[in-house]
């Protein structure tokens, strides 16, 4: 990045006759036209026609308006922007994986279902939690997938619940979830300190009382389905209250969801199996460093306690181990078994986005168990190392040690009249993408950076320089952050009119 | 571990700048009890070298094939060699979602572009940035159906859908007390017009059709949408196999109200089921409901045409509860392969290509008829798929195929009960003729069933 020259619509580059495909000689009599007339294609409006070379310098040229991992700091919060290891690029391109066909019997298959199985080993051992499907394409679909358990759970008691409880602080995916899960929200409200209020919580503004999770367990009880919590939370602080939430809820057969979109800071530490939580998901695309491809594909595999494993979609991957004899190696076989009774159906068409599983588990192996607990200290120091030099210089929501990410808000900035926004916008002029801003909702203006464990030290200091550089030149030019950015290849962009008058595709009148 | 950039002096100098002794002393927000106090019972770290040759052996447990003969749902197609090349920039696979549009305008102006193809493929007016998969597409279509038509709770689902992508449906209907999904039968291996016209009432937001079906037909959607339309319900075009696009008309053309469906042929290996492409598109007058990221023209402070994400009150990160969908991470990079793809073979491109596929199946079906036990099942235009019934035995003639590196068609019974005994064939550009030869001629030494 950045190429200040405009690179234009490919239609507006395409001309009749030009073509980037050649196709190859036909050795079979052409085809007999059977199609009824209106069925027939009519044509095309907007296929461009350009040359293979056309079409590579223009896709060059789009990609130097992004920036990506190896351009620098990606400190996106709640998005763990880490390395994008090469070799798991390679590993999932190898044509023994890419050729492979879903609909193939199982036994020309066993080098799938056997990445598969052992993806799914390493999983319930990082969650402690016994059961997995890895069909979820994003973790959206995970939470999707993970609060249909806990409905099928309910209705194989012969009960029917109506809400799932969400804290203030989650992910706007969480209560989507529920609606799609056929629930009512209702919402938790954060304490003080940005953890789930036990008590009920008076705003101060308006003085309206918020119920706690203490008074809505015991007006709600057994019409409580389960409560979907981040852990670590989204201001990257870890609900320490987590066991007393989740025996609260297990006492009126609740049960709890953990959004795992967090879950970087706690690979070797702690393991949500161990800590009460009866179904997560992970976001591979987050934790295990499949790349984000500019918006997915990413995975969003679903763990589960024994409770819920009747229910997983269709099929679940088995291992049958052969005794072979005395002394020797057991002679495994994998396979897709489909007759689970208790199944909430299957989730995805085929069995999730087996290319990004495939970097998954590379990046398993490649880390190890001491790899990856190496890698979730490595990712709670950095955050804390940007939380102590950026302190005073920006306002601090939470002044306690942090996991892998550290929220501050713009309340000294404000002063100046510079806010969240610019304060992102300028640091495009410095080079960097911005972090997460006015996420979570909790905190004003918020400012959430997650640096992740692939920065050294140097990277965390230029980062921090440019940023404490920015908090000086709120003070004393706060036109220069108003206007910004000034170097990007466009300066701000109107989304108000773009949202109201939406232009949505290219026609040839526009 | 060599993805760290870890060194004893500078993480010292961290620490000293945090003021902890060392690393643990920030876990101090985690309860000591809620810790796991042992290490993960796992492997230790692998190095590349190690960690390639293991999985390169995983993947050399798979069966290779000198040319598979199956699609249902994942087609073997070519892939030019510029859509690898492209996608390995780092400025493309390692990008987030484009947030923030002064910094991911090459993300934003290619999604635009996509979205006029998608939109110029299907006939339709509006599409997003990309769903998961064609079973999650056709739930998406079908969710949206409902709240476009206001207070009917009904979705027809023609028995041609692909049978994954009907029981994905199943399973997301199921929360739903008040949502109806019912079953259309086929009729000569199409949607029975009868049985369709019979389930047809004021309760039906939405009838799904095949387009090409699983069967390899194409349903006359024409026919189809007079008495849909006239019930007040939407026409929802299901296609599984984006190829078909060259070959028969834009469904918006032809009376459907929305397409959805898999475009994984444009531009993937079949990748054992995905990463794959989800796809759905929508008439102008429906643009507020669809679901997922929607990417539309801007203008910056000077001026100049950007892009940005747009129309985003109906996400999730926005409306919460009472979002349009709970999608946020799409299949982006799949989406650019499928662009890049499309940019390639311009006009003339899908419709050779459509061409050839539609000759090579054609082709093959006829060779396959020349065999005493194969037989023709259905009397239907099809594209680059078709059912023959075989009187031997399906066992008997995978094994002959697999003994010779070839992977034949699908055992229909499997998913239909009703065809039991037919196998679902499928050529494409990829198979030459000496392929379609050799197929033939070990089916012909296939003994015969007992």
């Amino acid at each position: 990045m950045f190429l200040r020259q405009r690179e234009p619509l490919v239609f507006d580059r395409s001309v009749p006759g030009k073509r980037g495909m050649d196709l190859p000689k036909l050795d079979v009599p052409v085809a007999k036209d059977t199609r009824p007339a209106h069925l027939k294609r009519s044509g095309f409006d907007a296929m461009p026609e350009l040359s293979e070379v056309e079409v590579i310098r223009h896709f060059t040229r789009l990609s130097k308006w992004n920036y990506g991992v190896d351009d620098g700091m990606y400190p996106l919060g709640s998005c763990t922007m880490k390395h994008n290891p090469r070799l798991n690029e390679k590993v999932a391109g190898m044509p023994g994986f890419t050729d492979s066909h879903p609909m193939a019997p199982d036994a020309l298959v066993q080098g799938n279902l056997e990445m598969l199985y052992t993806l799914q080993e390493w999983l319930k051992e990082i969650t402690g939690l016994p059961g997995v499907t890895l069909q979820p394409s994003a973790g959206a679909a995970g939470e999707l997938t993970g609060v249909m358990l806990i409905r099928a759970y309910h209705l194989s008691k012969g009960a029917k619940r109506r809400v799932i409880l969400i804290p203030d602080s989650g992910h706007g995916t969480n209560p989507a979830t529920a609606a799609m899960a056929g629930y009512e929200v209702v919402e938790l409200p954060s304490g003080p300190d940005g953890t789930i209020s036990f008590d009920d919580v008076t705003d101060p503004v308006n003085g309206k009382v918020r119920k706690g999770l203490k008074t809505l367990v015991s007006e709600l009880g057994h019409e409580i389905a389960g409560a979907m919590i981040t852990n670590p939370n989204t201001i990257g602080v870890f609900e320490y209250r987590f066991k007393e939430i989740s025996d609260l809820l297990h006492s009126v057969d609740a049960l709890v969801y953990m959004d795992g979109a967090n879950m970087n800071a706690l690979v070797g530490v702690a393991r949500p199996g161990d800590f009460g939580v009866d179904v997560m998901h992970l976001n591979l695309h987050k934790t295990m460093s499949t790349p984000h491809g500019g918006g997915g594909p990413g995975a969003g595999p679903v763990c589960c306690g024994a409770n819920l494993m009747p229910f997983l979609p269709v099929p679940v991957v088995m291992r049958d181990t052969v005794k072979v004899g005395e002394g020797e190696v057991p002679k495994h076989s994998y396979r897709m078994d489909w007759d689970q009774p208790q199944s909430i159906g299957k989730v995805h068409t085929f069995y999730g986005n087996f290319g990004i599983l495939v970097r998954a588990l590379t990046y398993c192996l490649s880390h190890g168990s001491d790899g990856l607990k190496a890698a979730t200290m490595r990712a709670i120091v950095n955050a804390n190392y940007i939380r102590t030099r950026l302190k005073g210089a920006y306002a601090l929501h939470i002044d306690s040690p942090t996991l892998h990410e550290v929220v501050f808000s713009d309340t000294i900035q404000a002063k100046h009249d510079v806010h969240t926004l610019d304060i992102a916008k300028r640091l495009i002029d410095h080079g960097y993408h911005p972090p997460t801003i006015y996420f979570p909702l909790i905190v004003p203006g918020a400012l959430m950076i997650e640096p992740t464990e692939s920065e050294g030290k140097d990277e965390l200091d230029a980062f921090c320089d440019t940023m404490l550089q920015i908090a000086k030149e709120a003070e004393e030019n706060p036109d220069l952050l108003h206007q910004a950015p000034m170097l990007a290849p466009l300066r701000r962009l109107d989304e108000t009119t773009a949202a109201r008058k939406p232009v949505l595709r290219w026609t040839k009148a526009l | 571990m060599r993805y760290l950039p870890s060194s004893p002096i500078e993480d010292q100098a961290l620490l000293d700048t945090i003021g902890v002794p060392n690393a643990e002393a920030l876990l101090v927000g985690i309860p000591e009890p809620l810790r796991l106090h042992r290490e993960l019972d796992l492997p230790t770290q692998g190095s590349e070298q190690e960690v390639a040759w293991q999985m390169m052996n995983l993947a050399n447990k798979n069966m290779r094939f000198c040319a598979q003969f199956l699609g249902a749902g994942a087609y073997d197609h070519f892939v030019p060699s510029a859509i690898d090349a492209m996608i390995s920039r780092q400025e493309w696979f390692t990008a987030y979602t484009p947030y923030q549009p002064e910094i991911s305008q090459g993300t934003l102006q290619h999604i635009f572009e996509y979205q006029t193809l998608i939109c110029d493929l299907t006939g339709l007016e509006v599409t997003n940035a990309s769903l998961y998969d064609g079973g999650t597409a056709c739930v998406e279509a079908a969710l949206m159906a409902v709240r476009v038509a206001k207070k009917r709770n009904t979705v027809l689902v023609s028995r041609g859908l692909h049978p994954m992508y009907r029981d994905v449906l199943k399973t997301n209907f199921a929360p739903h007390d008040g949502l109806n999904l019912v079953e259309v039968d086929l009729k000569d291996g199409v949607t029975d017009l009868a049985d369709l016209q019979a389930k047809l009432n004021g309760d039906v937001a939405a009838v799904l059709v095949g387009y090409p079906n699983f069967l390899g037909v194409v349903e006359d959607l024409t026919a189809l949408a007079g008495p849909i339309h006239a019930a007040g319900a939407l026409l929802v075009s299901v296609t599984q196999e984006a190829f078909a696009f060259g070959w028969f008309e834009a469904p918006g053309k032809v009376g459907a109200d929305m397409a959805c469906g898999e475009a994984m042929s444009l531009g993937n290996k079949p990748n054992y089921g995905g990463p794959f492409l989800g796809f759905l598109a929508v008439k102008d007058a429906h643009k507020r409901e669809i679901p997922g990221r929607v990417v539309g023209q801007a203008k910056d402070l000077e001026g100049r045409t950007g892009y940005v994400l747009t129309l985003t009150a109906r996400e999730q990160h926005i409306r919460r509860d009472k979002a349009t969908s709970n999608i946020c991470s799409n299949q982006g990079l799949v989406a650019l392969r499928a662009n890049i793809f499309m940019q390639l073979a311009g006009p003339k491109g899908l419709r050779g290509l459509a061409e050839q596929n539609a000759a090579k199946a054609q082709y093959l079906r006829q060779r396959l008829l020349e065999l005493p036990d194969m037989e023709p099942m259905l009397d239907q235009p099809f594209f680059n798929e078709f059912v023959l019934r075989y009187t031997g035995d399906y066992a008997a003639l995978q094994e002959a195929c697999l003994k010779e590196s070839l992977l034949p068609g699908l055992d229909l019974g499997r998913f239909y009960p009703e065809y039991a005994g037919c196998i679902l064939w499928c050529a494409t550009e990829l198979h030459t003729r000496q392929m379609i030869e050799s197929l033939v001629e070990i089916l012909a030494r296939v003994p015969a069933a007992v």
